[in-house]
């Protein structure tokens, strides 16, 4: 069986964001890029399917700053191909180019199943996953939190709000869009990264030119703007519920 | 027939030959393990180690920190060299019986004071040993929980029988004048009075059977030696011969096996480790000193010591280990336990030193990435970010922005002082207006200082101790660099533990520099007259040893007369010095989560010791860990109003009136 994890690197919400000059998108130069963390998630739960009934896992992500670390950390935890992506990944570049880009070296892989975050903080045109099973013509399944494998079919569990479980059968190849791992990512000795930089290679692969059509196109970002300040209302439990009456009533919702 | 006295030369033969027989294949089997081990550095400083002999061995210096009971094994070790010579004696008679009926050893054997001091010996044996069961029996202190009772009685037994014996035989060989130094023998002479009526023949018989029991119970113990707690007669000599002499600040590096880190199987050890899980006398003294064990983790360094001992054994008769050491023979809870604040290695008579060991087995967990959730996120943190705060490294010289003039960047001025400042000092925020005030102390001062602002990463003592020694490496490279391309000559620190590992294991990255921490340099400033104070404080208060300051690099005096110098007046809690309670964030401690069999915690019984003392308004500390650790105690254990935790350069600011806007009453 053949594993695809695929992974973006989206800004570290450690520091702080910032607009660039034109206002159309953040200032690139003051951010540091961390994996999406529900992409982790679908690299575990690569690797645990793995363990679990043996795979071949290999790990897709882009090549920008930090993908080397994600790479060899996948290694480290029992992924067997390491690829980068080279391709126009800055500025403009949004999931439906990237999901067009990818989809020849995602051919080629010949994956069963192919796993990604459910979504990422940088999703403006919609999540990586739905558009990858288009390009891919296979079936998708969002949000998902365990997968089990039984010839040829996947079993994946789905959350849905208010307690509700689903369990849906798929059949392969498929996309999942995960939202979290069977077991949280696991900790990775600095000691085993290293020693997967001397043991395993990153396989390149160039990707054509990026096609954004499809996308979204950003007139203005902007940082939360302060609004009008809120009321605190005060006062016994009947105080406060009268003055909310008025409210909705004044407001025009009741 | 054969007469008596040949049979009994034979008999003796025998029982000796035998006797030794079990003796050395008892400790051969016991032993056997030591050979599986791996090697151990070849060890040096021949004069220090011969020293040890004197004042550890000899002078049992270290067991008179407990005081009753380590008077009462000064008497028995010393008795037991003394009298080993009558053993001797007993034994060469006994097989010379039929050719040399008179025998005596020569030269010593008739030297009247010697035969006093023997025979004094034996009445302080039996005193200390009677102490010893009073001790067991009736104190029966917590601290004997989980030693192996009955062996240790039996050969108390043993030991009594021995003197008693011993004093009957002399006694009645007085009473028939047949010893030529018995007025050298006081205690003997009383016991003997005690069969004086009775007729020679009898007498004679009840001798020769106290011979026979003396001569016993020595064989037997001797073939007991191996088995137990007691072999550590045989094994003590060389575990201080060869203790370890290296600072003990600096901990070995992690050992590795075709791709493991740290220890996973008990012949992973060094066999000089494995000698100590031998010499281990079940004494509980570590264990009395434990936080974690007091707190009620599941942690008792002694225990520790007697399950790698009990595993050992079973590993090496068995031909295939069943039992896991990780897991099976030491629950990996209580290696988490651990704060490896010293407390036991400092207290054990023996110098059995755990926390190398109990590093190695959680270096191993790490590395197979079993480790509880939030210190993985911590140490996932201090991978990214280089600090234990998940907060950028951008932010940490943002405690500095209200200081004028300016810090001075030590990345691009020469400065005289190179401050490495440490997480806690730099992100936390109920530590920021302290470090603040350091500054100001220091500017106050004329000190001519920089900082590495954000080049500066966590300097990785508790993340060695935690086990990740990748992530620590990675980290005093990466502070290595900063600092080599920086002009200066000393380094200051706030945090004893960045001061531990910048002082004792920096060195290996080539950084050679004086490591002073903050109180050495107050110390100093003061004693030069650069720090002078206008105000004399007139306070009463505590002082808590942090455990990287005291115990790990000795600094005990230095903040003492600081406090003093301020006008304070310090008076000591019961648990200081060497002896000062952990307040329990030690060795990565601080990232982990709370066990729920945690009792009471460390810091909480340290603020309880502090606020019982009376007329005491504040407790005054020199570690950002124990500052914050000791606040929120005091919250917890609900002794606000009772007592203060102040960091002693809060002190020390106060005494200066240095400017107030930046700062901020802290309770
Ligand atoms: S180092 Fe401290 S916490 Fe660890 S076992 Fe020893 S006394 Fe207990
Ligand atoms: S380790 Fe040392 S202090 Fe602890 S029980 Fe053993 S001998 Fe006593």
């Amino acid at each position: 069986m053949n594993i695809v994890a695929l992974f973006k690197l989206v800004p570290d919400l450690v520091e702080e964001l910032e607009i660039d000059g034109n206002g159309t998108a953040l200032n690139m130069d003051f951010l540091r890029l961390i994996i999406n963390e529900f992409d982790d998630h679908a690299i575990e739960q690569a690797i645990l399917l793995k363990e679990r009934g043996g795979a071949q896992v290999s790990i897709l992500g882009p090549d920008i700053e930090g993908v080397e670390d994600v790479l060899y950390t996948a290694a480290s935890k029992g992924a067997d191909r390491l690829i980068k992506l080279t391709g126009d990944f800055q500025g403009k570049a949004n999931n439906h180019a990237m999901a067009r880009a990818v989809t020849s070296a995602l051919k080629e892989l010949q994956p069963d199943l192919i796993l990604t975050g459910v979504q990422a903080n940088t999703d403006l045109d919609g999540s990586l996953g739905p558009l990858l099973a288009e390009y891919l013509d296979m079936p998708y399944v969002g949000y998902v939190s365990g997968v089990k494998v039984a010839d040829g079919k996947v079993i994946t569990r789905k959350e849905y709000p208010g307690g509700l479980v689903a369990e849906m059968e798929i059949k392969l190849p498929a996309v999942l869009g995960i939202q979290a791992a069977e077991q949280p990512p696991r900790y990775i000795a600095v000691a085993k990264v290293r020693q997967a930089m001397k043991t395993a290679t990153i396989e390149v692969r160039t990707l054509a030119e990026s096609d954004l059509s499809g996308g979204s196109t950003i007139r203005r970002m902007f940082k939360p703007e302060a609004g009008t300040r809120a009321e605190m209302i005060e006062g016994s439990a009947e105080e406060v519920t009268t003055r909310l009456l008025d409210i909705f009533k004044e407001i025009g919702v009741l | 027939m054969m007469p008596y006295d040949a049979v009994k030369s034979i008999l003796v033969l025998i029982a000796l030959l035998a006797s030794f027989g079990v003796f050395g294949w008892r400790c051969y089997l016991a032993l056997q393990g030591l050979r599986r081990g791996q090697s151990t550095p070849a060890f040096g400083g021949w004069g220090e180690r011969i020293k040890g002999l004197i004042v550890y061995v000899a002078a049992q210096l270290r067991l008179f920190r407990f005081k009753a009971p380590g008077i009462a094994h000064f008497f028995v070790f010393w008795g037991f060299l003394t009298l080993s010579l009558t053993i001797l004696q007993a034994i060469l008679e006994g097989l010379l019986a039929y050719t040399n009926p008179h025998f005596v050893l020569p030269l010593i054997g008739n030297f009247g004071p010697l035969a006093l001091l023997q025979d004094l010996f034996i009445l302080c044996v039996a005193l200390a040993i009677l102490y010893d069961l009073y001790l067991r029996l009736i104190v029966n202190p917590e601290r004997y929980k989980g030693s192996h009772k009955s062996q240790g009685l039996m050969v108390l037994m043993f030991i009594f029988t021995i003197m008693l014996t011993l004093a009957v035989t002399n006694g009645i060989r007085i009473n028939l004048n047949d010893d030529l130094l018995q007025r050298y023998r006081p205690v003997s002479t009383l016991i003997g009075g005690l069969f004086a009526g009775l007729n020679p023949a009898t007498q004679t018989i009840i001798e020769e059977t106290a011979y026979w029991i003396h001569l016993g119970v020595v064989l037997l113990f001797l073939t007991e030696l191996p088995e137990g707690k007691h072999f550590h007669i045989v094994t003590s000599i060389p575990a201080i011969l060869l203790r370890n002499l290296e600072p003990r600040g600096r901990l070995p590096a992690a050992p590795e096996f075709e791709g493991q880190v740290g220890v996973k199987q008990v012949e992973q050890f060094r066999w000089r480790q494995m000698l100590d899980f031998y010499t281990c006398t079940e004494c509980g003294r570590c264990q009395d000193m434990c936080p974690a064990f007091a707190s009620g983790e599941p942690l008792s360094p002694k225990l520790l010591m007697m399950s790698l001992r009990d595993h050992l054994k079973d590993y090496s008769s068995a031909s295939l280990p069943t039992r896991s050491l990780i897991g099976d023979a030491v629950a990996p809870s209580t290696l988490w336990a651990c704060t490896t604040c010293y407390a036991c290695d400092q207290e054990c008579p023996l110098f059995i030193e755990r926390i190398p060991l109990i590093v190695d087995m959680r270096r191993y967990l790490v590395n197979e990435g079993e480790v509880d959730a939030l210190l993985q996120k911590t140490l996932a943190n201090l991978g990214r970010y280089g600090n234990s705060f998940g907060q950028s490294e951008r932010m940490r010289a943002k405690w500095t922005q209200p200081i004028q003039p300016v810090i001075k960047d030590a990345r691009k001025e020469a400065v005289e002082y190179l401050w490495f400042v440490g997480d806690y000092a730099s992100y936390h925020v109920m530590f920021s207006d302290i470090t603040r005030k350091t500054a100001q102390v220091f500017q106050k001062a004329d000190l001519d200082f920089g900082i590495l602002y954000d080049a500066e990463r966590n300097a990785g003592n508790d993340i060695r101790r935690v086990g990740e020694e990748g992530l620590f490496e990675s980290l005093a490279e990466k502070n290595s660099a900063a600092m080599d391309k920086c002009k200066y000559n000393t380094i200051i620190t706030t945090d004893p533990h960045t001061y531990n590992t910048l002082k004792n294991e920096y060195p290996a990255n080539g950084n050679h520099h004086a490591v002073l921490h903050y109180t050495e340099l107050l110390d100093q400033l003061i004693a030069s007259g650069k720090l002078q104070f206008n105000k004399k404080l007139g306070y009463k208060v505590t002082y808590h040893d942090p455990c990287y300051l005291g115990r790990y690099n000795g600094i005990y005096d230095a903040p003492r007369r600081v406090i003093r110098a301020l006008g304070c007046e310090l008076i000591e809690m019961p648990r200081h010095g060497d002896r000062a309670f952990c307040c329990g964030a030690g060795g990565g401690k601080i990232w982990m989560e709370e066990q729920p069999e945690v009792k009471e915690r460390p810091a909480e019984s340290r603020v309880r010791e502090a606020a019982g003392m009376s007329g005491i308004s504040t407790l005054v500390t020199t570690c950002p860990k124990d500052l914050v650790m000791f606040r929120d105690a005091v919250k917890t254990a609900g002794l606000e109003g009772k007592i203060v935790v102040k960091d002693l350069i809060e002190l020390v600011s106060e005494a200066l009136e240095l400017c107030k806007e930046t700062v901020r009453e802290q309770m």
